[in-house]
């Protein structure tokens, strides 16, 4: 993301370089420099590599990490196990996405990136194998909506009592499901993440929101200012993510936007 | 099934007991011991979370003579969600802490947090009403979910998970404060200072939730933590506590009081005890007693308050009302 967040060429080149260098030798990337498993990143890099026109062979690598990566209860034993005797969460253990790291369940916001990824990378010749993993992905993100709309990390019914949505879960989530046919689930989440919109004073939350909802044509520009106006000259912004979303958000319908799905 | 099965399957089960009794004797499950001849607790009464705080925790700390001067402390709430008290540690406790410790000399007090819910701590700093105190007293806040990280191998191997990635600014720490909210919680059955330590785990590696915890088990991966990065001091927030569906959808509980201590597994078990439950219920405590604190009464000393014995035991989850002491 700081990647796209870049406009002098020689900058983004290194920072690109910086990119490809650090994937795995298994096609993945690893949450930060220096660990050598896996992770949720993935999916970023592969979004960032693709919208930058970057053809390379490190996407094909990334994207057959993507289709084999899952939570753990896309296992059978899980499965079974979630179905009968552990019900206090209420989902659907069929219906799995992405885990944040290797060994762990699926969760909403890596399940959403890892969508948008295969996504982009195969808009123009898709597999049956990604097409199958989408519909899962997609799927998974429709079990785990909260009752009322929105999204939180995945939890949407606990011990019988419905969770509250989160503005980036939400906002994320909505980023992967751009292209899909509009539903009640959708709408639902829409109309809250607006509604949430209006008293959102944290920099990243407001900033995904802005990217989330600019691809549902909805209008931004007063959020835009607000996010100008929170971050100020954005000393006060202590980590890069957030840097680099800020700056996608406050940029958004300007440049090509890096979570944009074609359909 | 014939008496011989029986017989069997008996001696099966007997060798099988013994075999493990003497593995863990033989290769224990941690490689260190934390455990003082006596621990040191204080129940202080505070009805409010008001300006005189600050001078109830400096009474409360004077009590235990400890030593912080020229060192980097680590305050680290339980800061999970943006919602209302009381669901996070209160800032006004938090503030005071962090003014008592620079009184007592430290050379830095730091407030640290990694929430576990929410990907945005901006948005839960923000709603816990910390950021005003941070900024009037010119505390830094550190983001544990996205600190710079160092791989550590974990000092006991309840989880199996055997190393994790830290942040510096908990490694760099000379002093570190666990501040719970005292509340019961869905999975563990009370979440205090021992469980808090979950929030050092960067979220930027593990995710959010910090879901490999809870896949390698929430009590292993607790008493993995805890012996790895020792807790210095404790000072529980049980103002407002919670009770029931904890630690997001629970009820305030006014319990009115604050725990100070230095023994992690001490502050916990007090704390249990205060609820109303039996602390060797809580399998992280009664783990922990082999060798991160201790839980038992005749090994703590109460240097404040006596515990009382009229407690109205908190409200659990049906799953959980084995916690409440008989």
């Amino acid at each position: 993301m700081s990647l796209l967040g870049l406009s002098p060429e020689r900058e983004s080149a290194s920072a690109f370089e910086f990119l490809l260098n650090s994937q795995l030798a298994n096609g993945a990337w690893p949450a930060f420099r220096g660990d050598t498993e896996g992770s949720w990143t993935t999916s970023l890099a592969l979004s960032t590599i693709v919208v930058t026109n970057h053809t390379s062979e490190a996407c094909q690598r990334a994207l057959k990490w993507l289709l084999a990566e899952k939570g753990e209860e896309g296992h059978w034993l899980w499965r079974w196990k979630f179905k009968t005797v552990d019900r206090n969460v209420r989902f659907d253990p069929d219906k799995y996405g992405w885990p944040w790291n290797h060994g762990a369940g699926s969760w909403v916001i890596p399940t959403a990136f890892s969508l948008i990824a295969i996504k982009q990378y195969t808009v123009c010749a898709r597999r049956e194998a990604s097409e199958a993993r989408i519909r899962l992905g997609v799927e998974m993100l429709f079990d785990r909506a909260c009752v009322d709309g929105g999204w939180n990390s995945g939890n949407s019914i606990v011990y019988g009592v419905p969770l509250r949505p989160h503005v980036e879960a939400t906002a994320i989530a909505l980023l992967a499901l751009q292209d899909e046919r509009r539903n009640e689930v959708v709408d639902k989440s829409l109309l809250w993440l607006r509604q949430r919109a209006a008293t959102v004073r944290s920099a990243s939350s407001l900033a995904w929101t802005i990217l989330s909802l600019f691809t549902y044509r909805e209008p931004i520009q007063q959020l835009q200012d607000r996010l100008a106006y929170i971050i100020g000259d954005g000393t006060d912004i202590r980590n890069n993510a957030t840097l680099a979303v800020v700056l996608l958000a406050l940029r958004c319908g300007e440049m090509i936007h890096p979570f944009m799905v074609l359909r | 099934m014939s008496i011989n099965r029986r017989r069997a399957l008996g001696a099966a089960a007997a060798a099988a007991a013994t075999v493990g009794v003497e593995a863990r004797t033989l290769w224990p499950q941690h490689t260190v011991d934390y455990r003082r001849a006596q621990s040191r607790v204080a129940v202080l009464n505070a009805e409010a979370y008001s300006e005189g705080l600050e001078e109830t925790v400096f009474r409360g700390l004077r009590l235990f003579r400890i030593n912080v001067r020229g060192m980097r402390v680590l305050l680290k709430p339980n800061l999970v969600e943006d919602l209302p008290e009381p669901v996070n540690t209160n800032p006004v406790l938090v503030g005071a802490t962090a003014r008592c410790f620079l009184r007592l000399g430290a050379r830095q007090v730091v407030v640290g947090e990694g929430p576990g819910h929410q990907r945005d701590t901006e948005l839960v700093v923000e709603a816990a009403g910390l950021r005003p105190m941070l900024r009037e007293k010119q505390i830094e806040f550190v983001d544990l979910n996205r600190d710079e990280l160092r791989r550590v191998r974990l000092k006991a191997r309840y989880s199996g998970l055997g190393e994790l990635w830290l942040p510096r600014g908990v490694l760099a720490s000379d002093f570190v404060v666990s501040m719970p909210k005292i509340k019961t919680h869905h999975w563990a059955g009370v979440t205090l200072s021992l469980k808090n330590m979950f929030g050092i785990v960067p979220g930027m590696k593990y995710g959010w939730p910090k879901n490999l915890l809870h896949w390698h088990g929430i009590h292993e991966s607790i008493l993995d933590i805890c012996a790895t990065v020792p807790i210095h001091f404790v000072i529980a927030d049980g103002i407002i506590a919670m009770e029931g569906n904890g630690p997001l959808q629970g009820t305030p509980r006014e319990l009115g009081k604050i725990v100070l201590a230095d023994d992690p597994v001490a502050a916990d078990a007090t704390c249990a005890r205060l609820m109303g439950f039996d602390p060797l219920q809580v399998r992280h405590l009664s783990d922990g007693s082999r060798f991160l604190g201790n839980p038992r009464a005749d090994r703590i000393a109460m240097l404040a308050e006596p515990l009382g014995t009229r407690i109205r035991p908190f409200a659990v989850l049906p799953e959980f009302q084995y916690l409440v002491a008989q």
